[in-house]
């Protein structure tokens, strides 16, 4: 595959996903791939910036993850303070 | 009794997940700091990019805090998120480093590097501010 045929399947992934995260993540490979192509990056800057977004992935994953348990945290916390108070 | 029955069948009904949730660490105002700082220090670098010298500094500097955030994570009980993320954050942060050690950098790649410490540590730092108290 050519580097505009992996550009054309990011777009798909920009274009075919609700997930912002996954939005975001195909908008900066293929904002990388053209700042690599102007010059702008040398070629191992680009192969490390594109192997960042997969880390940028984890942390995301991780922070998504984390607020879902303090959202349950805090209903959890006010069931049993209602459990106190009706008991 | 009627309040354990409660919470019991809270738990019962809805899993470990439930459980993992209440028990969660609590907020850490040291873990706070060290993030709010890799951010500040992200923030301020992003700016110094033109300056080889500096920059290649700063590198080994946020290097250095971000492996320190790790080192002070890590063992704190029911942290594994956070684990997780701070060593991803690490890893972008080492890279910036390696890359001054063994070629030439350019700003545009230095400041891509910082803004994204930067976005990283503003999203840890959110988290770990929500934290129950």
């Amino acid at each position: 595959m050519s580097v505009e045929q992996f550009q054309q399947q990011l777009l798909e992934c920009f274009n075919g996903s609700q997930d912002s995260n996954v939005q975001t993540a195909a908008q900066t490979a293929n904002q990388y791939t053209e700042m690599v192509k102007a010059g702008q990056l040398s070629k191992d800057e680009y192969v490390q910036l594109l192997s960042d977004i997969e880390q940028t992935n984890i942390i995301n994953k991780s922070v998504d993850n984390q607020q879902v348990m303090e959202y349950m945290n805090t209903a959890i916390t006010g069931l049993i303070n209602i459990a106190k108070i009706v008991g | 009794m009627k309040k354990i029955l409660i919470i019991l069948s809270l738990v019962i009904l809805q899993g470990c997940t439930v459980l993992d949730a209440y028990l969660m660490t609590n907020y850490d105002p040291n873990e706070y700091q060290l993030i709010t700082y890799i951010r500040a220090e992200a923030r301020q670098f992003k700016t110094q990019c033109d300056n080889v010298n500096s920059s290649k500094f700063n590198a080994g500097k946020i290097a250095h805090d971000t492996q320190l955030f790790v080192l002070y994570s890590e063992h704190i009980p029911r942290n594994e998120n956070l684990i997780e993320a701070g060593k991803a954050l690490n890893v972008i942060a080492q890279g910036l480093l390696t890359q001054y050690q063994n070629d030439k950098v350019s700003p545009a790649f230095c400041k891509i590097k910082f803004e994204n410490i930067e976005t990283s540590a503003d999203k840890l730092q959110k988290v770990i501010g929500g934290r129950p108290r």
